[in-house]
């Protein structure tokens, strides 16, 4: 376990590089000019644009500027923006938001998934069943936006029961709505997997033997068939950790919370280099992460599956 | 039980991460009606608080509350007098501005004719990259603190700046301009404390200003910003309000949402899927005023030959129906446009632009076919589709193409320096949307830096627009020292501009702003909250 895990990680290095240099070419790549951009509807004074330039190395080729990023990056300098704040500050002001939303909704789409894909797959056929079905065929059919506003106007407009907008009250309170949101698609798929994984195993040899040897009903479907039919759904879960960090920006503009996707949609409009790279680089950190945790529960839910 | 141990390991470590990062969450929330703290909606400032890198109105917003100017608008958008006692000059060009006694920093310290003089030398300089810089370009010296890209700046002062006593500014300009006094209502020309100059960085994050309000706390970067009362202003018993919650939004349907569920108390500019209920949402607390913008439509006239012809464009001008885009459009958050010249600013004439724009099919028709006309027949408008603009330009094609018979279709550009690159290489041809915003309210402002030479190439004369008599005229308004006699100067360099028509006027915009019922009233001059006649209920 522990070489695998030591080789996934060395893996990430070169993933990294590549991913930094892709996105570092792909914004740079977008038409527009960041110094522009700043000025809005207005001219830029030319004077000033051009000591702009100078200072973010804008008037180099692209290799130099990579380079010069990289250069910063190693000495633990993420660069940056044109408008002269850290790098660094907005990550470290704008992660946590987006971590809380992240794993509230991861939370709430694992256990409402779970339970409601379980409980389908154990009723088959009856009233709660179809109750599932026909709910999740409505949340992933129903764009996040849409979902999100309809909600925002009912609960925190019309009802005052959740805040419209913003992270004031803190978590919790401000995370909720926004969490079922972002979990609202994903907790449909969680949900429909869990389902059709467990009838499977309700089905499988190993839980008619279970049956057989006189278990009680609790513990052959809560260990034995729960364990087997995770393992699609936790490969899942871990693949929408990654999504949900860096899939919020629809969430995150609609609650208005000072997140990493309403930044990353901000830059990429204002042609922040440093800032895209930046966030784009912490995500793809999270995914290797979030992967290589995938793999490991493999091991932890089936013994069968080995790493050498 | 490998599974399990494992289970509890992964929950507890989500539990420490939450616990972890909900520190960072919290803060005031608006429990309490009568605390005398009004919460109103901005977007994320640009830079760092700092009036002289202060050019858009998100940051503007909290400038004008923290610092105080020389020169204000009062409610009626009139420049008047506010930290200056007098602004005088015989001939527009050396101005001796006295200020008033007992004015200080938030910090005690006490405001100088230094403090002005080294906070416009600082903003002027190239070397700090203000945005505001261009602003300053009217005072004597300001050329050796810009001497060009890759330069070395060899001076750190400004030759026309000087301190007669602690109370008396002296300031001297390249050229006589007779304008300056309402310039000095921009937030760019407010002074600075000496601690500014330590360390700037640190200063924007909490800045040190003269205003009726001081920071609570530090600038929290798409969070919030906090004000309270200074109560050493001099005018700080005139205003009401105890403090000042700035709350950040990225999105104006959000915060508009906040403002009818009564957690937002002011918002300035209701955005366009409000318009429609905001009358019935609101009632008594919308307001619906002019405001300083102009939308126009311009042609490259420098390079293109067939929109040189007046006559073309006056054609088009009559063909579009001002008044359908206005209210069938706009909902009525715009009106139509029949100056150059912004309704909120003295010197406006209503209705000056007559025939030139009001819709005449027939008389516009019979105007394209005296001109030169277009190749092919056919017109193509250019927009930038990041703003709200798809929607009004389309509809001018629309109406265009119907009224003069000929082919109109429409270009979207991602953003609107696209279309400034294309003006800049000479590839567009096409005609193109432009808006304008005041920078102070003076009919000035409204020609020098759209229709000038100058402006070509450090403004916004996108069009290339030269017209000789239109130079002489600002230029004579600009020296004359009588603001009664400048303005009639300016507006017979517009009428000059209202005979060319080198841009379209189209709509101008208007303020829609609503509060919430914890206020009884308010005013917004030049885009800004009139901190002294907001009255809670």
């Amino acid at each position: 376990m522990g070489r695998f895990v030591a080789r996934r990680l060395l893996q990430a290095i070169p993933v990294l590089i590549g991913a930094t240099f892709l996105i570092f070419c792909l914004v740079f790549a977008l038409p527009g000019d960041p110094i522009q951009a700043l000025a809005g509807d207005k001219r830029a004074d030319p004077n000033i644009a051009a000591m702009l330039r100078e200072q973010y190395h804008l008037n180099k080729p692209l290799y130099m500027q990579y380079l010069h990023y990289m250069g910063g990056i190693f000495t633990g300098d993420l660069g940056e923006t044109y408008t002269g704040r850290q790098v660094s500050e907005i990550v470290s002001e704008r992660f946590p938001v987006t971590l809380q939303l992240a794993l509230t909704a991861f939370g709430i789409e694992a256990v409402i998934g779970v339970l409601a894909g379980a409980m389908a797959a154990l009723r088959k056929g009856k009233f709660l069943d179809n109750v599932v079905l026909i709910s999740t065929l409505v949340l992933v059919s129903l764009p996040v936006f849409v979902l999100g506003s309809v909600l925002q106007l009912q609960l925190g407009v019309e009802w005052k029961l959740t805040p419209v907008a913003g992270v004031q009250d803190g978590w919790p309170t401000s995370y909720i709505l926004p969490g079922i949101v972002l979990a609202s698609t994903s907790m449909a798929y969680i949900a429909r997997l869990m389902r059709t994984s467990l009838m499977e195993a309700v089905r499988a040899d190993y839980v008619r033997t279970a049956v057989a040897k006189g278990l009680p009903q609790s513990r052959v479907i809560g260990f034995h068939a729960m364990r087997n039919s995770l393992i699609p759904v936790v490969t899942f879960l871990g693949m929408d950790l990654g999504a949900l960090m860096g899939g919020a920006i629809i969430t995150e503009r609609v609650f208005n919370l000072p997140g990493i996707g309403q930044q990353l949609a901000q830059s990429v409009y204002l042609r922040e280099q440093p800032v895209v790279v930046g966030l784009v680089t912490l995500l793809v950190l999270i995914y290797l992460v979030a992967n290589l945790v995938v793999d490991v529960l493999y091991a932890v839910l089936d013994p069968r599956i080995r790493y050498a | 039980m490998r599974g399990a141990r494992s289970a509890k390991w992964v929950a507890g470590a989500v539990v420490v991460a939450l616990s972890a990062t909900a520190c960072g969450g919290g803060g005031s929330s608006n429990d309490g009606k009568n605390d005398g703290i009004v919460s109103m909606e901005i977007g994320e400032p640009q830079h760092g608080l700092i009036p002289s890198n202060t050019y858009e109105t998100e940051g503007g917003e909290v400038i004008a509350a923290l610092f105080t100017g020389l020169t204000q608008l009062n409610a009626n958008n009139e420049v008047e007098n506010d930290l200056a006692a007098s602004i005088e000059s015989p001939d527009a060009k050396v101005w001796t501005i006295k200020l008033k006694d007992g004015y200080t920093f938030h910090n005690g310290e006490k405001v100088t004719a230094q403090s002005f003089i080294d906070a416009w030398n600082y903003g002027a300089n190239q070397d700090n990259a203000q945005e505001t810089n261009p602003l300053f370009s009217h005072i004597a010296g300001y050329a050796d603190l810009n001497p060009g890209p890759e330069k070395k700046v060899a001076t750190k002062e400004m030759s026309g700046l000087k301190a007669v006593d602690d109370l008396t500014l002296e300031v001297t300009l390249d050229a006589p301009f007779s304008a300056f006094p309402t310039q000095l209502s921009f937030a760019g020309f407010a002074p600075l404390p000496k601690v500014f100059f330590d360390d700037p960085k640190a200063f924007e994050e909490a800045p040190i200003g003269n205003g009726p309000f001081k920071m609570d706390g530090k600038f929290e970067h798409n969070d919030h910003i906090s004000v309270v009362k200074y109560d050493k202003h001099p005018n700080a018993k005139s205003i009401e309000v105890k403090g000042v919650n700035f709350k950040i939004y990225s999105n104006a349907d959000t915060s508009y949402k906040d403002l009818v569920a009564g957690n937002l108390d002011i918002q300035d500019t209701i955005p366009t899927s409000g318009l429609a209920t905001a009358k019935t949402d609101l009632s008594d607390r919308y307001i619906e005023e002019s405001d300083s913008g102009v939308g126009y439509i311009g042609f490259p006239l420098a390079y293109n030959k067939s929109f040189q012809d007046v006559k073309l464009r006056k054609a088009i001008s009559m063909a579009i129906d001002r008044k359908a885009i206005s209210e069938k459009i706009f909902l009525n958050a715009r009106m139509p446009a029949d100056d150059f010249i912004s309704p909120i600013i003295p010197g406006y004439r209503e209705g000056v632009c007559g025939d030139a724009c009001t819709l005449n099919p027939t008389e516009a028709k019979k105007l394209y076919k005296e001109s030169a006309g277009l190749p092919n027949d056919t017109l193509e408008l250019s927009y930038n589709a990041d703003g709200d603009h798809k929607a009004w330009i389309e509809a001018v094609a629309n109406q265009v193409q119907q009224n003069l018979g000929i082919k109109v279709t429409v270009k979207p550009y991602e953003q609107f320096q696209g279309i400034l690159n294309d003006l800049g290489d000479k590839k567009l041809q096409a005609g193109f949307r432009m808006g304008w915003n005041m920078d102070y309210p003076h009919m000035e402002n409204y020609l020098a830096p759209i229709f000038t030479k100058k402006a070509i190439e450090n403004g916004s004369n996108y069009a290339g627009y030269v017209n000789e008599d239109f130079e002489k005229l600002v230029k004579k308004a600009d020296e004359e020292p009588d603001a009664a006699k400048a303005q009639k100067l300016y507006q017979q360099a517009d009428d000059i501009l209202l005979q060319e028509l080198p841009y379209i006027p189209v709509y101008f915009y208007k303020l829609n702003a609503g509060y919430s019922d914890k206020i009884k009233s308010l005013k917004i001059a030049g885009g800004e909250v009139l901190w002294d006649t907001v009255k809670l209920s």
